[in-house]
């Protein structure tokens, strides 16, 4: 038996560093977006502030706190902008004994190009078109390696004020209105207005969230909650505008297509599955091997084979093939966008979101009181239903 | 015994160890660590953090305009310094960047490395020099000089530019090429009187787990 201790010693061992390490306190979360990021962002895991500052920034540009939204998405799209090389984090998440979740989160595609799109729209309000073009683009970008080549680069709205502002900017917007609308299925978007001053962003229905399936919870999948928002309106002076989905976040969530990290967590899944059967297998013949014999030496070989399979347990148990179902769970369904020539001045702007029925949901309508004071400039609004209301720009 | 269970033993658990430390569940991706991203010019690699735009391009591209200018004879063989307006860059590419960066750059080397040769124009601060100039003529300050006289010059020239890129993403990494153009516009005439570019070609793949 004094033989036994070094590989049960070892043993241990195995087990113990498999083990989850020992991991920072959680931080209390109050259910408030407003009080949890910033608490998240400055004292939770480092790999979960760009998740954090994703949500932080909706929020905020919900509450029309534009500066916030700003700051934070700045400097998650420095993190997104700086993912090239070697990274360690990256190089745990994809080895057998760490979780995907060890990543640096930045988010799937489809929430980059979120990020990138709200960005986008305060450089607009800010009077910058330019780079607000170049956000739109960027946003088109992240969506530009799927699976499916159908797919690539198919989010309609940024195409669609790329060509806009480029035409507003003087320039030939007109390859852009092609993408826009080749990729708009069945939505016929509106032709550019150059003389168009006031742009309503506009945003409705809960957004995809990402969960896990598979034996080990190696598959990442998206579920999105039906919405009861289906559409909207925009009452202006005395226009009247109907407002369409121009596109589907849970759409471009899920036709992205599989990730070289699925791939990976497949190998662990089948690594974890095979470790943990080879570890049943040689665990029950070697103690059955050392029962039935009365020979030292087979009995020996017996625990010895039956310790290989003790050691194979260990590994699989300590392997993790989870997907990292982290998301930035308060992104939108639907994206849609107005743009209407308003003279300088005070105007009241009412949004109305309407049901699968064309019914009016009364509880979710905002009014907002829009000052155009030149209409040298463009006047940016952005509007969700979950937005505040009312509100003044 | 005891010498067999210690002989399987170790051998046992020294090939345990040994799959543990070499298996990777990365087997059959391509580069799974990454790329660090390629600095690329037109025709050659190197490395640099990003694929976008950073303070090195900032300061080579600026650093070669601002020689360029000083050598075309409008500014060189010029009786007396021409004046000279910026205006905001144009951005094409898919990068949001600070456009006033490049024109105050190019602003500053010519001024510290041949001042006197040309003067710019604070429009950006028109309506401040405005209000100070009715101040002075309405005798709400003192004045070195008669304020009803017309002293704010006007532009010979303009300095502005443009940014354009292309860029391309595929499996096997991210590249990014800008093209930075910056022209000298005569006022009067609308003639590009100088024009110079500078090209950047970056490229560079993320670790598996981001793909």
């Amino acid at each position: 038996m004094k033989a036994l201790w070094q590989p049960t010693l070892l043993a241990v061992l195995l087990i113990a560093a498999g083990c989850a390490t020992t991991s920072k306190p959680k931080v209390a979360l109050t259910g408030d977006i407003m009080v949890d990021a910033p608490n998240a962002i400055a004292n939770g895991p480092p790999r979960d502030r760009v998740l954090w500052q994703y949500r932080l920034a909706a929020a905020a540009m919900r509450r029309g706190q534009y500066n916030v939204a700003k700051q934070n998405l700045d400097d998650a799209l420095l993190t997104l902008g700086g993912i090239y090389g070697k990274d360690a984090d990256a190089k745990k998440a994809r080895s057998y004994f760490h979780a995907e979740a060890k990543k640096t989160f930045i988010g799937e595609p489809y929430e980059r190009c979120m990020a990138y799109i709200y960005r986008g729209i305060i450089y607009w309000m800010d009077g910058e078109p330019d780079n607000a073009r170049a956000c739109f683009r960027s946003a088109e970008f992240e969506d530009s390696d799927t699976a499916n080549h159908k797919y690539a680069g198919d989010w309609v709205l940024p195409e669609y004020l790329d060509g806009f502002i480029t035409t507003q900017l003087g320039g030939d917007g007109a390859d852009a209105f092609k993408r826009a609308q080749a990729d708009a299925r069945g939505v016929n978007l509106p032709p550019y207005n150059p003389k168009a001053n006031a742009l309503f962003f506009v945003e409705f229905g809960p957004g995809p969230i990402k969960y896990a399936t598979g034996r080990y919870k190696e598959e990442l999948r998206f579920r999105t909650a039906p919405s009861p928002v289906a559409s909207a309106e925009l009452r202006v002076d005395s226009l009247q505008i109907p407002i369409a989905p121009t596109d589907d976040v849970s759409f471009q969530a899920t036709t992205r297509g599989g990730r070289v990290m699925d791939h990976i967590l497949g190998n662990k899944a089948v690594f974890k599955s095979t470790t943990d059967t080879a570890g049943n297998v040689a665990l029950v013949g070697g103690l059955a091997t050392a029962a039935a014999s009365n020979d030292r030496t087979v009995q020996g070989v017996g625990l010895g084979i039956a310790l290989a399979g003790l050691v194979s347990k260990a590994v699989s148990a300590a392997t993790v093939p989870a997907a990292d179902t982290r998301s930035w769970d308060n992104l939108p369904r639907y994206l849609s966008f107005v743009s209407v020539p308003l003279p300088a001045g005070q105007h009241v702007a009412t949004f109305q979101f309407l049901d699968t029925g064309g019914q009016v949901m009364p509880s979710l309508t905002k009014t907002i009181t829009v000052n155009i004071t030149t209409t040298d400039r463009d006047k940016v609004v952005f509007v969700s239903d979950t937005s505040v209301t009312p509100q003044t720009l | 015994m005891k010498s067999l269970l210690t002989k399987l033993t170790i051998p046992v658990c020294s090939v345990a160890l040994l799959a543990l430390a070499s298996g990777c569940a990365s087997s059959g991706v391509k580069n799974p660590s990454g790329v660090p991203v390629t600095h690329m010019n037109a025709d050659e690699q190197g490395f640099v953090a990003g694929t976008g735009m950073e303070s090195q391009d900032l300061v080579m591209v600026t650093d070669k305009m601002a020689r360029s200018i000083l050598g075309i004879p409008q500014i060189a063989n010029a009786p007396t310094p021409p004046t000279i307006v910026l205006e905001p860059v144009d951005n094409q590419t898919r990068f949001p960047i600070n456009k006033e960066i490049f024109l105050t750059r190019i602003r500053a080397q010519l001024n510290s490395k041949a001042t006197g040769k040309v003067v710019f124009l604070a429009r950006s601060q028109m309506e401040a020099l405005e209000k100070e100039r009715n101040r002075k003529r309405e005798g709400a300050v003192t004045s070195s000089s008669d304020p009803n006289v017309q002293e704010f010059k006007g532009a010979d020239y303009f300095l502005t530019g443009t940014l354009q890129g292309m860029s391309t993403r595929t499996k096997a990494g991210t590249s990014d090429y800008i093209l930075y153009n910056f022209h000298l516009i005569d006022a009067r005439t609308s003639a590009i009187v100088w024009e110079d570019m500078a090209e950047m070609k970056k490229q560079g793949l993320e670790d598996a787990a981001y793909r």
